[in-house]
């Protein structure tokens, strides 16, 4: 028994046109199980106990449904397969949830609810994020267990189903059940690659935190001739309120919003670049940190946006000094940044710079999501066994980075289970994931389903597998 | 005087009821729906009411699409005689139905105490309505003038006087005059009459940076790419500083002495329910009077960027602002957007593009200012010192923006508003109203210096 016949049959069902992933895939991609929308809560549930439920027990997991202690938010399911307790134990995990369909904008007609194969691509609703890159995980799983009869180490797989509107309530779930989700060591699959040609580990994300900057000075509007050079205009001061958080150039000036970037950081760094793929958009070199890389501005660094501003009315704009302004704006800061005083520190500033008319709200309860960061040393041994697990399976030097630029609920893995973080993304920027026409690249896939399915074998392999 | 006073109070049959019949028209000329009742304002009620005073009609078409007409009446006595002109504007802001307070119709008198409301009873048909009959008076008593009239009634200065310039220049000789008295707007207090001798400029642009299309996930591109929002913010920025001064050179305007002398303790009210004034808002050192009558001021009117009723986690693609400029005379109008332009490249933002909002023109209203020393200011002061018995006062030109420009630069001339109406007479609001007594005494000025105009002793001359 061999890890490359292991791989071959992985690759044989991937292949296959009739009952192979593409099949799987179909079905898990045809329960429209849209987070963002309120009535789709009973496909979460179909989603665990029709698609997922029954193929982990069919694999020897014992299976169970954690209900969402948040309202309205959808269950989560834990699948164990213990084969002995001297193993380590492996934590993986998925999303069932998915952004909304977007039905009727997406190209030729396409529905986001059944799969649409158009040469290399293959278009649906979560085809890559995230149901085509756990279903990857599952079929690897399947294989090892039915080459080896068994896998060779314990194995734990979480399915959520509220990651695309904030992960809430998983980690009350994981607090509440610590012992239940315990691991050792935690691989899973999200997300794109930095480099569509290349693959990499991420080791963790950064946080997000999103908040409203107002200046409301009075109620309603003034005329702008009367009153012009009298009164203060709100959407002049928040512009330069702003103007005091980071620089044109994107530079960020409040104290405490600058993480010192680790040397060891740097050094994984090195080398990474950001390859999207066709009509991803342009880059600015010129925006952000000056002198970082552009990989370091994404991974090493914190990055402020505004995300939506107002005054006035702009739809049809009047002669008036408008009374209120507000913008939305959001940090995504990285490990080492001082997270419990973002909002502290940006107070501190504002004030110092005359801004003390300037609040600092709450964002709007639709775009609330907060996370924090995470990231795992690059040195970790943990890291180290999955870069050279995955190099082992590849013509390339697998990259590291030291966390994504996006957020997602690894720090819950992390900080609560206190296990190494390993994410090997099986996607490429350019796949649309947000939005309409979201696809995956048939040949990348592929390649993700032989480095998985290797991955799973040297880790049940003694010669080789990973001892924390 | 008693006369124009008889007409005044006698409620049924005199100025309020045909305060009552122009009321009744709905002229709005914001929307589409105002334009037929535009040539009935003037062919129903102006024409027959001036043209029994010896007046000579002539309706003009707008050359703007969608933009009402034009009435000039003329009464030339004699071409040796001085020539007046005197503007109203017969069309009014939207009724804004089911908005007034005790259920009042806009389009119908309600007579409260001493307020009478409806709308355009202020803006402006209540104040051309008391120049006709103040003028009636004169000929009525005098059997003529005394000068030569022209009365010019345009129906679009609610929705910018779109088309006026170009009619005006298309018929000079027509409305050629030597000096402009007319009426609109608030006094600055109201306790006292004063003249207002111009206008603030307004000057709309939209900045925009467009720098994508569509917008991009903030986690994977946050860093990468470029936020127009803050680009936009940093842009306005430099241009007045945090607190409202205005930081391009040219946008600086020159403040003379005169004007300095004339507003720098000039008190005004602010209306019911007026805002606070920001003291430390604006340029620094001058008096709440001068930053409105001296000095020019930026406003950002709207600005957006991505979708602020529902924003998401995306760099957005593009950021907008509508912005404005009022500014006195002395600014060069025509160097206003181009030293924008100078000054956003110096600073590095040649990638926010200054566009003319669509349909409008950059430059909506000119600068206005007749000089204070000029004869006819002079001389409509001591008339109006007369009238009122007390010193008025002289503002150099109100904060607003309006026609005066174009009669001025078209027909070279000075120009004098003598406003009648108060600044809590909610113009543009629900419940516009007039003040009965303030009105009265407006009547009486306007009535006094009519006469006097036309005296041969006392009257102006050229």
């Amino acid at each position: 028994m061999s890890r490359s016949e292991a791989i071959n049959q992985t690759l044989a069902y991937f292949d296959r046109t009739s009952g192979g992933y593409f099949d799987d895939l179909a079905k898990l991609c045809a329960i429209p199980t849209e987070s963002q929308n309120p009535a789709r809560l009973p496909e979460m549930r179909q989603y665990l106990a029709e698609v997922m439920v029954p193929r982990f027990e069919a694999m020897g997991y014992g299976c169970k449904v954690y209900e969402n202690p948040v309202a309205g938010c959808g269950p989560v399911l834990l699948a164990t397969r213990i084969e002995d307790p001297a193993l380590p134990t492996i934590l993986c995990y998925g999303h069932g949830d998915v952004v909304l369909g977007m039905e009727g904008r997406w190209d030729n007609g396409r529905d986001p609810w059944k799969l649409s194969f158009e040469g290399d691509k293959v278009y649906g609703r979560g085809v890559v994020d995230n149901k085509g890159q756990h279903l990857v995980h599952i079929a690897a799983l399947k294989a090892i267990i039915a080459k080896r009869g068994k896998l060779g180490f314990n194995h734990k797989f979480l399915i959520e189903m509220g990651e695309e509107n904030g992960s809430k309530g998983l980690k009350e779930i994981v607090e509440a059940n610590t012992a239940d989700f315990a691991a050792d060591a935690f691989f899973a699959s999200d997300g794109p690659r930095t480099e569509m040609s290349k693959p990499n580990i991420t080791l963790g994300n950064r946080g997000c935190i999103n908040f409203n900057l107002v200046v409301d000075l009075r109620e309603g509007g003034h005329h702008s001739g009367n009153w012009g050079g009298l009164l203060a205009n709100p959407g002049i001061i928040l512009a330069h309120a702003l103007s005091t958080i980071v620089d044109e150039h994107g530079k960020i000036l409040v104290d405490g919003w600058r993480p010192e970037v680790p040397t060891h950081v740097r050094e994984v760094l090195v080398g990474l670049d950001r390859e999207a793929g066709p009509g991803a958009p342009v880059i600015d070199d010129a925006w952000g940190e000056p002198g970082f890389s552009r990989m370091e501005k994404v991974s090493a660094f914190n990055s402020f946006e505004v995300l939506a501003y107002t005054t006035g009315t702009p739809e049809r704009p009047v002669n008036a000094i408008p009374p209120k302004a507000r913008a939305t704006c959001q940090l995504r800061y990285v490990h080492g940044t001082d997270e419990a005083n973002l909002i502290a520190n940006l107070r501190r500033h504002l004030d110092a710079k005359g801004f003390g008319n300037v609040r600092i709200d709450p964002p709007p309860a639709s775009n609330d999501g907060r996370f924090f960061a995470s990231r795992t040393d690059p040195r970790h041994p943990w890291a180290k066994w999955m870069k050279s697990a995955v190099e082992r399976g590849s013509n390339h030097p697998c990259g590291v980075l030291p966390n994504s630029g996006g957020s997602n609920m690894t720090h819950i893995i992390q900080f609560i289970l206190k296990a190494p973080i390993a994410w090997f993304p099986l996607s490429y920027a350019g796949c649309s994931q947000h939005a309409p026409n979201e696809h995956m690249l048939k040949p990348l896939m592929r390649e993700g389903m032989r480095h998985v399915t290797g991955i799973y074998w040297d880790l049940g392999d003694p010669e080789s597998a990973y001892r924390p | 005087m008693a006369a124009a006073f008889a007409y005044y109070d006698d409620e049924a049959g005199g100025y309020f009821k045909d305060l009552a019949a122009a009321v009744a028209v709905p002229t709005e000329s914001q929307h589409a729906a105002g334009l037929p009742h535009m040539r009935r304002y003037l062919d129903g009620l102006m024409a027959p009411t001036l043209t029994p005073l010896g007046y000579e009609c002539r309706v003009y078409d707008n050359p703007v699409e969608g933009a009402g007409p034009v009435l000039l009446a003329s009464r030339v006595e004699d071409p040796s005689l001085p020539t007046m002109l005197c503007y109203g504007h017969g069309d009014v802001v939207m009724g804004m139905e089911g908005r007034w307070q005790n259920g009042r119709d806009p389009w119908r008198l309600s007579f409260e105490g001493e307020k009478v409301y409806g709308r355009g009873t202020a803006d402006n048909k209540g104040q051309h309505l008391l120049h006709i009959a103040a003028l009636r008076t004169v000929l009525e008593t005098r059997g003529k003038l005394g000068f030569n009239h022209k009365l010019c009634i345009e129906m679009g200065e609610e929705n910018g006087s779109r088309g006026f310039r170009e009619v005006i220049q298309a018929h000079r000789a027509d409305f050629a005059a030597d000096a402009f008295f007319s009426s609109d707007g608030p006094r600055t207090v109201r306790e006292r009459p004063n003249i207002t001798l111009g206008n603030r400029g307004g000057c709309q642009f939209d900045l925009i940076v467009d720098l994508r299309d569509g917008g991009h996930h903030s986690g994977n591109w946050g860093g990468l790419l470029a936020n127009p929002g803050i680009i936009l913010a940093h842009a306005i920025a430099s241009i007045t500083d945090a607190k409202g001064r205005i930081l391009i050179d040219a946008w600086r305007p020159p403040l003379p002495d005169w004007v300095r002398e004339l507003v720098k303790d000039a008190k005004r009210d602010s209306g019911a329910n007026a805002p606070e004034i920001d003291e430390d808002w604006g340029e620094p050192g001058l008096a709440p009077m001068e930053k409105v009558v001296g000095w020019n001021s930026f406003e950002v009117l709207a600005f957006t960027t991505g979708t602020p009723e529902r924003p998401v986690n995306a760099i957005p693609p593009k950021a907008q602002a509508r912005c404005a400029l009022r500014f006195v005379v002395g600014t060069k109008a025509e160097d206003i957007l181009p030293s924008l332009r100078r000054h956003l490249d110096a600073r590095g933002f040649q990638n926010v593009e200054i566009r003319t909002p669509p349909g409008a023109n950059p430059i909506r209203f000119g600068a206005s200012r007749t000089d204070p020393n000029h004869p006819f200011v002079k001389w409509v002061r001591g008339a109006l010192d007369r009238a009122a018995g007390a010193p008025c006062d002289v503002l150099p030109n109100s904060g607003g923006s309006n026609v005066t420009e174009i009669i001025g630069t078209e027909l070279g001339i000075p120009y004098i508003w003598l406003p009648l109406s108060y600044t809590g007479c909610s113009q543009h609001a629900p419940d516009e109203h007039i003040l009965k007594p303030l009105m009265r005494e407006g009547l009486g000025h306007l009535t006094s210096i009519y006469w006097d105009l036309g005296d041969e002793q006392d009257g102006y001359r050229k």
